[in-house]
């Protein structure tokens, strides 16, 4: 609306700003966290700011800036992947070569297997020092490409595929400008912003479900350094607090990190919408 | 595009997954640095790496071992598990657990359908789509962790027989069909493909007509609702591994998780390749009722195709 207050700034500067204190939290994380101080242990906020202490009396701030380290970095790197896939495959459709054909193939092979199935399968064979969640977010983003690529190529597909190249070079644009201005900026933007939003929240809550099941079962987990912690120790820590340990303020921020993500994703998806 | 294209595509994918599958494990497992035994299990886990190559052919090559796990799987052999559950035959671990796992499946399945049905026959109102969305935004472990705190509360921590085990199976249901965005897209997305389609100008000619548009629209929206409907159960079916394990439902899902924790690469092999011959038939279904949804659009009569 020509004057009026454009809603998709306000999600833009949203998502931008919770993106920008996760890269910040990921920052401050310590590489190991304190000592055990079983004294000061479940401490509630107001007793031990700003989110109070676990049952070791460790300040559960720390897992959460730790939890932030882990997720932050493999997150933004999968969204990239998935936008990069996007762009070649909506690319490939306005150049009209037979190179879609082989794109959709390949989305077919890739797409018709259960990721989570995949990704054990990839965290199993890792070898032991390669146990990070980079490997398996990058693994997840590749999963989740197809569904890029096929909603990236129908959108190159409407503008008119080959047709619409065609038409601005006959108006004199040049090549780069054509295929990265008019049909990436332009068009395919919101296709890729949105889905790279979608795949970095989803890798976050995947590296949240892999920990809590390792956690749970007491074993490292496949993400991360048994040194450090993820997001997951806190609901694991939270949900004790429904057998009457006095934890809730740990399952509270597990829950409010998760809403910070998904607020995030969110924002950035609307900003990215197309007009 | 030719209209078989699609469907010769997804038949030759259905006919390659289950070769790709363990070609891709084989080759990753030589590919990657190290020895593929130390790979298949580190030394500090297992020891005896020598007797493990041995076992699984490892020793022979990557090409031998291939054939020779898959001869094997063809024959319905996939070796005992040695950690999960020492000496039991993985093929019986696996048909233990599969009934649980379609059980869930199915059951996640029908909130899905249900709100795909209503959503296209205009009966689910368009201003509870954000309720959906919302409902979506919550990923399954958080929801799976909710359901898993009510059965404890109610019915305690080993409660997992009778009545208990079937409440944390329909709980698992609920939370496979509602979180990450399964019954949203089912709702959101089924509608959108049929609002589409009846805008068409044929459908709008078949109502003045006289015309039932649903009739008209159908066979044209179908292959794409079908596709729909195929990534809905693979969705499904990646996250009963979460679901299961917080749960306590002993299903494939579970074993597949204890089998990768515990670095038990035989159970991990012969459950992804179960996964890849179900993602194959489900392929092979789609492309069946596309090249039969086509030949019916074109025999029917003039001016449908």
């Amino acid at each position: 609306m020509r004057g009026g207050i454009d809603m998709r700034n306000i999600w833009l500067s949203v998502g931008l700003f919770l993106l920008f204190v996760l890269l910040v939290a990921s920052g401050m994380a310590p590489e190991f966290v304190s000592t055990p101080d079983l004294e000061r242990r479940y401490l509630s906020p107001s007793q031990a700011p700003p989110f109070g202490n676990d049952d070791r009396g460790i300040s559960i701030l720390e897992y959460a800036l730790q939890g932030a380290k882990i997720v932050t970095l493999p997150a933004i790197l999968s969204g990239l992947l998935v936008s990069v896939l996007a762009i070649v495959s909506g690319l490939s459709r306005c150049a009209g070569s037979s190179f879609d054909t082989v794109i959709q193939a390949f989305g077919e092979l890739v797409g018709s297997l259960p990721r989570m199935v995949v990704i054990l399968v990839v965290a199993l064979m890792l070898p032991p020092d390669w146990k990070r969640l980079l490997p398996i977010g990058l693994t997840w983003a590749v999963l989740a490409a197809p569904a890029a690529m096929d909603e990236a190529a129908a959108t190159a597909g409407r503008l008119g595929g080959a047709r619409f190249v065609e038409a601005l070079r006959a108006h004199g644009f040049s090549a780069v400008r054509i295929y990265l201005y008019h049909v990436v900026w332009l068009n395919l933007r919101s296709v890729i912003v949105r889905q790279a939003a979608e795949v970095g929240m989803q890798v976050v809550f995947l590296e949240i479900a892999l920990s809590y099941l390792a956690v749970s079962r007491n074993e490292p987990s496949f993400t991360h350094s048994d040194s450090s912690y993820s997001w997951a120790t806190l609901l694991y820590q939270g949900y004790t607090a429904f057998l009457d340990v006095p934890l809730f303020h740990s399952l509270y921020l597990g829950l409010g990190l998760v809403g910070v993500v998904a607020l995030m994703a969110q924002s950035i998806r609307i900003a990215a919408r197309a007009r | 595009m030719s209209w078989w294209i699609r469907p010769l595509v997804r038949i030759i994918a259905a006919l390659t997954l289950p070769l790709a599958v363990p070609a891709v494990i084989t080759m990753a497992l030589w590919a990657l640095p190290g020895d593929p035994a130390e790979i298949i299990c580190p030394p500090a886990i297992c020891p005896g790496t020598e007797a493990l190559a041995q076992r699984w052919g490892l020793d022979q090559g990557p090409v031998y071992y291939y054939f020779n796990w898959l001869s094997s799987a063809i024959q319905g052999d996939f070796g005992d598990s040695w950690r999960v559950m020492a000496g039991e035959p993985v093929t019986t671990l696996r048909w233990d657990s599969l009934p649980t796992t379609a059980a869930l499946v199915l059951l996640a399945l029908i909130p899905l359908i249900l709100g795909g049905v209503t959503a296209a026959a205009g009966l689910l109102p368009r201003r509870l789509d954000p309720l959906w969305q919302g409902m979506g935004l919550v990923p399954s472990v958080i929801l799976a962790l909710g359901a898993a705190a009510y059965v404890q509360l109610t019915y305690g921590a080993l409660s997992s027989d009778g009545w208990p085990a079937m409440v944390r199976l329909l709980l698992g249901a609920a939370v496979l069909g509602i979180s990450d965005g399964a019954l949203a897209g089912a709702v959101v997305g089924t509608r959108s493909v049929f609002e589409e389609e009846i805008r068409s100008r044929y459908v709008q000619i078949a109502l003045l007509r006289g015309e039932s548009p649903v009739a008209n629209a159908l066979p044209n929206v179908l292959p794409a609702l079908i596709g729909q409907f195929r990534g809905r159960i693979l969705h499904v079916l990646s996250g009963a591994v979460v679901v299961e394990v917080v749960l306590g439902i002993p299903g494939l899902g579970d074993l597949l998780w204890d089998g990768t924790l515990l670095q038990d690469f035989g159970v991990v092999l012969a459950a992804a390749w179960a996964f890849g011959l179900l993602s194959a038939v489900l392929l092979l279904f789609q492309a069946t009722c596309e090249i039969l949804l086509a030949l019916y659009v074109r025999r029917s009569p003039v001016g449908v195709a």
